[in-house]
């Protein structure tokens, strides 16, 4: 080695001298064991990553170091690796690869690769994912948040988040300015979403909204970005069984594309980014709502037809009222007329006959009269007769005389006494004469 | 409006547009339940769309 007067190295001489030694004590390439993270590609289709170590037990990262595959190489590689695998190179696998060892001056340290052994990835493919979802499933936990029905009106939402996180505001703002003017109600539980104090942290979040949850509808747990190394809490069993049989529905949205935690896989429902868990929540209530329209026109439309039908039947039925009617009225028109006319006739005929009868009573009436009055004329004819048969006149001519004393008729010889003076009264004159003598 | 959940209203909102559909109601049932389901519609709408401030209250005084 060179050393300058002053012992003292430019950084580009360490650089390089850090190069040389690496190259001289590393001229190999190695298998290695390692945990792939952050695994993307650039568009010259290379691909970066970062190679992570973590303590079994505790979980504790404890080596790291960039990686990155030759575009050519990488091609080759994930094909090879997905059809042994059965899934892609991606974040959280366990991988054997053999790697250069490079140190660039200007870009670091970092692994490069140039060939894999899927069969090392079966095996430990996840391993302590599945073994945390395993553990859950045996002890029927779950699918328990999945289970959860989310409630139709679902807008008042605890949130989970870093309360500087750029994902929080994002889903804030995406919330407020939905097209359809619903509202939201969003409480932020302060977590600390990255790093090994998250998952006290998120737990701690999760309790307090426990004791809140008759306000809640949801829970949102999100989180914007970073490094796919940092979500390793999200694998924890402990976190997991919390969300897992939390009382209310668990929304995530933690972390990209290419992640899903076994928090993902126990939550009511994962969305890739917080703004996607806003979007979710806006398209479910606003489906409720296009319900409620839908209804509202239903109502309107079925009850104009059903208004529609009934004056319809209404109108009928006044129409065939005033038909019945009128024939009705008609009809007793007629019966009236009817019977008018019979009254009249009948009425006629009873003065008639009456009439009849009184012009034979009178004839009889007269009849008898007449009789009467020829019964009594000859009755009196006869009497006249007599009466003049009898009268004084025709009795004195027939030799009867009156014998008056005093102005008296003297019907008895007592009253006569001797010398009484006594008028003797004829039919054509009187005398006047003397008593001499009384015979007995 | 008693005391109804917004899923309560809208089930039973649902049930009574179901059941003027079906046309087996009168004239005055239908007056009664277009009367009820309008009640329901804009409890609905008001539940959806317009701020509980006494939630809103609740939800700012949790610390």
């Amino acid at each position: 080695m060179i050393y300058m007067q002053k012992s003292s190295l430019s950084l580009s001489e360490l650089n390089r001298s850090v190069r040389e030694t690496i190259r001289e004590n590393f001229p190999d390439t190695y298998w290695v064991r390692a945990e792939t993270s952050d695994v993307r590609r650039n568009q010259n289709g290379h691909c970066y990553l970062e190679f992570i170590e973590k303590d079994p037990v505790t979980q504790v990262i404890l080596a790291r170091a960039r990686g990155m595959i030759w575009a050519n190489t990488f091609q080759m590689l994930s094909t090879y690796f997905e059809g042994e695998t059965g899934q892609p190179f991606t974040s959280g696998l366990k991988v054997l690869v053999r790697v250069s060892v490079e140190f660039h001056e200007i870009y670091g340290f970092s692994l490069n690769v140039v060939d894999i052994d899927p069969a090392f990835t079966v095996g430990e493919m996840a391993k302590n994912r599945l073994l945390v979802l395993k553990r859950l499933e045996e002890e029927g936990v779950l699918t328990l948040n999945k289970e959860l029905t989310l409630p139709e009106l679902c807008n008042r939402i605890a949130v989970i988040s870093s309360p500087t996180a750029a994902g929080y505001e994002d889903f804030c703002d995406q919330l407020a300015k939905n097209p359809y003017g619903l509202v939201f109600y969003t409480k932020l539980f302060p977590a600390i979403m990255q790093g090994e104090k998250s998952e006290a942290s998120i737990i701690a979040a999760l309790e307090k909204i426990y004791a809140y949850r008759h306000l809640f509808d949801a829970v949102a747990i999100i989180r914007g970005g970073g490094a796919t190394s940092e979500l390793n809490c999200f694998d924890s069993y402990l976190l997991a069984t919390h969300c897992a049989q939390f009382p209310l529905p668990i929304v995530s949205g933690i972390g990209h594309e290419r992640d899903v935690t076994v928090l993902d896989i126990v939550s009511h429902t994962r969305a890739k980014t917080p703004t996607a868990v806003a979007e979710f929540f806006v398209g479910h209530v606003a489906k409720s709502l296009a319900e409620l329209i839908d209804l509202k026109k239903r109502l309107v439309a079925v009850s104009r037809e059903f208004l529609q039908r009934e004056k319809f039947s209404l109108s009928v039925l006044s129409k065939e009222i005033y038909h019945f009617s009128t024939a009705f009225m008609r009809d007793q028109l007629a019966l009236i007329g009817q019977t008018a006319f019979r009254l009249r006739h009948f009425v006629n005929r009873m003065v008639q006959s009456l009439q009849q009868q009184e012009q034979q009573r009178n004839l009889r009436f007269r009849h008898a009269l007449e009789q009467r009055l020829q019964n009594e004329k000859q009755t009196l004819l006869v009497s006249e007769q007599y009466i003049r048969m009898v009268s004084p006149e025709n009795i004195l001519k027939r030799g009867y005389t009156i014998t008056i004393k005093a102005g008296k008729i003297i019907t008895s010889a007592e009253k006569l006494q001797i010398d009484d003076l006594i008028e003797t009264l004829f039919w054509n004159g009187k005398i006047v004469s003397q008593v001499k003598n009384l015979k007995e | 409006m008693e005391k109804l959940t917004y899923t309560e209203a809208k089930k039973e909102l649902e049930a009574i547009v179901a059941a003027i559909e079906s046309g087996e109601l009168d004239v005055d049932a239908l007056t009664e339940k277009v009367k009820r389901a309008s009640e329901l519609i804009a409890f609905c709408k008001e539940k959806l769309t317009k701020t509980d401030e006494e939630l809103q209250k609740l939800l700012d005084d949790i610390d």
